[in-house]
Order: C-alpha cells, then sequence, then structure tokens
C-alpha cells in the first residue's frame, strides 16, 4: 500500500519532516528564497570573526557619523565605529535569542499539547484557558513585564518570548491531537496493546511535527522581531554590543541630521532575518497543507 | 478569561523570585529603608492577603498607587495616556483594514502575477520592524521633504478645548475628535498631519494579515455555489466580487480582529515610542524605567481589561453580522 500525507494513515516522523524539501510544486519558490536568505545570515553571524573588516566595538575608527564611502561602506556611527563590521557582527545575540526561545517553545509547548489533548479531561480544559488567555494578551506587553520584573540576559529575554510563544504552540497540537486521536488507526493500535506514549510518539507526532515546522519559523521571524522590539525601548542587551536592534535604537538618533545610513542596515538586516523565516513557514505551509493553494 | 490573566499578572509580578522593590534600589540601599518601603506597599503581608486586596481594589477600579517617590494613584495616569494610543490604534486599525482587505480582494480576483505580488507583499511587511517602518517614513516624509510633523501629537502650544457647554469642558482627549467638537478646523488638521505618519507605519505592518486572511477567505468564497450563481446571472465580474464575495469573506476576518487588536497594542508601543506620541505604551516604558512596578502592573491590567471587551465587543459584532449565530 502506497504511503501519502493524508492523515487517514500512519506517517514516518522524518518522512512527513523532510518531504516538503524535495520536489517540485506551491510554495517552493518562497522557501528555496527564504532558506537562501536564513543561510546568508547564519553564515554570515556564524563566520563574523573571519569575515568582518574591522573591529566592531571600536570607538573613533573613523571619522563619527560618516556617510558609506569606500573605505566605510556602510558609514560609521557616531562614536566614529565601522557600521560594516557592525552589520556584520550585529546577528549573533538576535539570533541566538530566538534560537534559544524557539527550542524553549518546541521543548514546552509541544509534549504539553501532545498529553494534554490525549488524556482530555478537566486538567486539559484548564490547560487550554489558561494558555488561550496568554495568547490573546500583547506579546510585546507580556514580554516588557517579564523582562523588567527578572532583568536582562539572554536567557530571560528567550524565557519572556519563549512565555509568549508556548500557547501558539499548543493550541495549534491540541487541536491536531483532538482530530488525530479519533482516527482508526489509532484505534487499531489501542486494539492491539500499544501505550499511550508510544502512540504519541508513533502514530500522533508524525502528523503533527509538519505544522510544528511553520510554527516554529514563524516564532522565529517573531522572535527576532519581538527581541528587536525589546532593544528598541531599551530593554535590550548591553547599549555597545554590535547588534542589529541596539544599532536601530541608538542610530535613530542621527535621524533628524538626515544619516540615513545609521538605521538602515542594521533594521534592513533585522527585516531580512525575519523575511527568511516568513517565506520558509509560508512555503513550508503552502506544500503540506492543500488548501493553501 | 479575565481572572486568568489578573492572576498571571499578580504571579509574574509578586509570586516568582524577583523582588521589584529589590531592583528599585541600589545594591548598598540601607536594609531598614528597604522594609519600610515593602510595608508602605504593603508587599510583606502575606500573598493570599496580597492577592484578595490586588483583586478588591481592582473591583472598585483601583489601580495602586505609583512606586516612583510620589505615590499617586495610577488609574488617573494610566486614563490620562489611553486616549492617545485609542486614537492612534483606531486610524491604524483603518489603515490596515482598508490596505489589508483592497489588496487580499484584489489578488484573488487577479490571480496570476498580481496575485503572487500581493502575498509576497502580505509575508514582507509582516516583516517589517514597525519602528524600522516608522523611521523610513519619517526621514523620507519628515526630514528629506519636510512634509509632515515627524512626532508629538500637535505643533507647540496647541490644545484643544473640547467640546463647551455652558463654560464646562468636555475633553475625550482624542486630540482629533476635540478639535472637531470645539469647531476648530486648523487644530484638526494640525492633529491629522501628526498621525498620518505613526497610522500609516503601525496600519501597513498590521495589514500584512489583513491580506493573508482576505486572499485565503477570498479564494475559498470565490468557488462557492452562490459565487457562480451570481456569474450565471450575468452580474459583472466587479460586483460579484466586491459585493457578494467579500461581503462573506470578511465574516472569519470579523473573528480575528479581537486577537488583531491585541498585535496592533503590541505595535503601537513601538511606535508611539518612535513617535514621541505620549500614550499609554511611553507610559508603560517610562514606568519600567523607573524600576514603577505597581505602574507596569496597573498598565498591564488595564491593557487585560481592555482586550476583554473588545473580544465581547467583536463576538457581538459577530452575531450581529452573521445571522446564523443569531438567538
Amino acid at each position: 500500500m502506497k504511503r501519502n500525507n493524508s492523515r487517514q494513515q500512519p506517517v514516518s516522523l522524518m518522512g512527513t519532516l523532510l518531504s516538503p524539501l524535495v520536489g517540485k510544486g506551491h510554495g517552493r519558490p518562497l522557501m528555496l528564497v527564504g532558506i537562501g536568505i536564513t543561510l546568508f545570515i547564519t553564515l554570515m553571524s556564524i563566520t563574523a570573526p573571519f569575515i568582518s573588516p574591522h573591529d566592531p566595538t571600536l570607538i573613533g575608527f573613523g571619522p563619527p557619523d560618516s556617510p558609506p564611502t569606500a573605505q566605510y561602506p556602510f558609514g560609521t556611527d557616531q562614536y566614529g565605529r565601522d557600521l560594516l563590521s557592525r552589520t556584520i557582527w550585529g546577528g549573533r545575540f538576535i539570533l541566538l535569542v530566538a534560537v534559544t526561545a524557539v527550542l524553549i517553545c518546541m521543548a514546552v509547548g509541544l509534549p504539553i499539547g501532545l498529553v494534554s489533548a490525549y488524556n482530555g479531561g478537566n486538567l486539559d480544559r484548564t490547560v487550554a484557558l489558561v494558555m488561550d488567555s496568554i495568547y490573546a494578551f500583547p506579546s510585546l506587553v507580556l514580554a516588557i513585564m517579564i523582562i523588567s520584573v527578572f532583568g536582562v540576559s539572554i536567557i530571560n529575554e528567550s524565557l519572556a518570548i519563549a512565555v509568549i510563544y508556548i500557547p501558539t504552540y499548543f493550541r495549534v497540537v491540541r487541536s491536531q491531537v483532538l482530530a488525530i486521536k479519533e482516527m482508526p488507526y489509532v484505534d487499531a493500535a489501542k486494539s492491539v496493546g500499544a501505550s499511550g506514549p508510544a502512540i504519541l510518539l508513533k502514530y500522533i507526532l508524525p502528523n503533527v511535527i509538519s505544522s510544528i515546522v511553520v510554527i516554529a519559523t514563524v516564532n522565529f521571524a517573531d522572535s527576532i522581531l519581538t527581541t528587536a522590539g525589546l532593544d528598541f525601548v531599551g530593554l535590550g542587551l548591553s547599549v555597545t554590543l554590535p547588534d542589529w536592534g541596539i544599532d536601530l535604537t541608538y542610530g535613530r538618533q542621527l535621524l533628524p541630521t538626515g544619516a540615513w545610513w545609521t538605521i538602515f542596515f542594521s533594521g534592513l538586516m533585522i527585516l531580512l532575518a525575519a523575511l527568511g523565516f516568513s517565506l520558509i513557514s509560508e512555503g513550508y505551509a503552502e506544500r503540506t497543507n492543500p488548501k493553501l493553494r | 478569561m479575565i481572572m486568568i490573566l489578573l492572576s498571571i499578572v499578580f504571579i509574574i509580578m509578586r509570586v516568582l523570585p524577583g523582588n521589584p522593590v529589590l531592583l528599585r534600589f541600589e545594591k548598598n540601599a540601607d536594609p531598614a529603608l528597604i522594609a519600610s518601603f515593602t510595608h508602605q506597599l504593603g508587599l510583606d503581608r502575606p500573598l493570599y492577603v496580597q492577592y484578595v486586596d490586588y483583586l478588591w481594589g481592582l473591583l472598585h477600579g483601583n489601580f495602586g498607587t505609583s512606586m516612583a517617590g510620589d505615590f499617586e494613584p495610577v488609574g488617573p495616569q494610566i486614563l490620562s495616556r489611553f486616549p492617545a494610543t485609542l486614537e492612534l490604534t483606531f486610524y491604524a486599525f483603518i489603515v490596515a483594514v482598508v490596505v489589508g482587505v483592497f489588496l487580499g480582494a484584489f489578488g484573488a480576483r487577479k490571480g496570476g502575477v498580481p496575485d503572487e505580488g500581493v502575498k509576497v507583499f502580505g509575508i514582507l511587511i509582516y516583516a517589517f520592524p514597525v519602528f524600522f517602518l516608522g523611521m523610513i517614513l519619517q526621514l523620507v516624509f519628515g526630514i528629506w521633504i519636510h512634509l509632515l510633523p515627524v512626532s508629538g501629537r500637535l505643533g507647540a502650544g496647541v490644545m484643544p478645548t473640547g467640546l463647551s457647554i455652558d463654560g464646562v469642558q468636555y475633553q475625550t482627549g482624542i486630540y482629533t475628535l476635540d478639535s472637531l467638537l470645539s469647531g476648530n478646523v486648523t487644530e484638526f488638521i494640525d492633529a491629522v498631519r501628526h498621525l498620518i505618519l505613526p497610522a500609516t507605519a503601525l496600519g501597513l505592518v498590521i495589514s500584512g494579515v489583513f491580506v493573508r486572511m482576505t486572499r485565503a477567505n477570498m479564494m475559498e468564497t470565490m468557488r462557492s455555489d452562490f459565487v457562480t450563481a451570481a456569474r450565471a446571472r450575468g452580474l459583472n465580474e466587479k460586483t460579484v466580487v466586491y459585493s457578494y464575495a467579500l461581503r462573506n469573506a470578511m465574516l472569519p476576518i470579523v473573528t480575528i480582529m479581537g486577537l488583531q487588536f491585541a498585535i496592533l497594542l503590541s505595535g503601537a508601543i513601538l511606535t508611539e515610542t518612535e513617535f514621541s506620541i505620549l500614550g499609554l505604551g511611553t507610559y508603560l516604558i517610562d514606568r519600567v524605567n523607573f524600576r514603577d512596578y505597581t505602574a507596569v502592573q496597573g498598565t498591564v491590567v488595564f491593557l487585560a481589561l481592555l482586550i476583554s471587551s473588545v473580544s465581547l465587543f467583536v463576538d457581538i459584532l459577530y452575531a450581529y453580522l452573521d445571522p446564523r449565530v443569531r438567538l
């Protein structure tokens, strides 16, 4: 019998995860552009120490507030720091926060959603109510509140962002599990004596995993935007770090003089990073969900 | 749901480790001073007493007193900042709905290249940090071509008086409304000019969601029988799309408006900061920087109540629009 993704039959975990990456069809250009942008930004951030032309933190490296020239291709900021080097270095923290946040979200939201929906009952309803309440709340306000109480650090920023997005994972996983657990093949597995955890891992999880990819990539994009937002309202990491969010925030002080380069490159990088992940998400969703075509 | 949100706020602010009073002081502050401050705020009482007290206060409209030196009640401060946020989100919402619904419907009608363009616009604009878009607008329209003001809500020395009846002033704090009520057209134009850039920045970013929703709903609606029937009766394509299909495609969009409002508020915080608008967002940031935790908590609670009321309103609106859910 031929296996497919129609949810009528159990599918394998890696198969569902990777199959949308190969073959032609809907969403492929979007996804490839997204993967290209994301790879470019990731590689740039990882190799920053080797490819950056100058020290990004060196004050007075060039003249202050210099427009882009041959010597300083992206210009310099008000302290005379080289903006090209800062742009190359600037993704490290923002991406690290995003990666950590997404991992925490997955590690918490996915199991809670699976178990809560599979077991059902009052506990499930209570958890769902709490999650829905958090979901309905303005994410940035919640993040600001958490950071303001716990202080600024990479782990606190990641945790604050994770708290905001766990409900999204929970909701999506829960609604799918509620549908899948009524499928005949789940009953069949139960009737041959498969245990609860085995059913969850072998029969239900593989069906949920493609939506998890979609949420996780959107989550990446949103985490980047939220981290930049936190930087912007003054709750970012140290102001001396080369960081897109912080550079954008302090670069805008020069805006009244018409200095576009102090905001343009850092802002563009945040936009590109968020865009890359959004494109992957959109493309992947189009490929796995026929309704979107 | 309101209770749960209020409890979450309480837990984060008071129960979890992390002491707002300690954060307020320097590390080597006098312990006696800290103790008296804690006592004054009632933070040394048992947690359940604090919790009941907090809910009881909220029931009476008491949002607590400010921790930043002067111990002023937080409630009136929040209320004085709220109109600016309301005004900004209202106009931004209009921009978002108009741009989003129009583009979404346009893409779904045309198909092909225009549709792909609309789709990419939806993704691109959603990935835009709202303050970056704001900066670009400020730079282009405010600094390079000097067309529009880039900060604040009104020019210097201007203040709408609001409606005046028998010498008594009734002000809403919403400047575009107040200036109209007092019949001052110059002020109204000034207020609108100040709103154009922030409302456009925020509205455009939010419109991404509307573009995607409208497009997806329209494509589904366009396939339904009543659209085919309308076409078969020979109605022209524009009538079919905009008055038959769009009206039905709007229904699911109304249901997500409640959630959109939450996204709108997050964006409003950043937009207010970028455009120096004295609204709730800048108030929140301001209080965070002053380590004024009761004010932060009060603002968050106020927003929670606001969102609950909006989602209730959206539910009622939905019942009104969709005859199927009418009782």
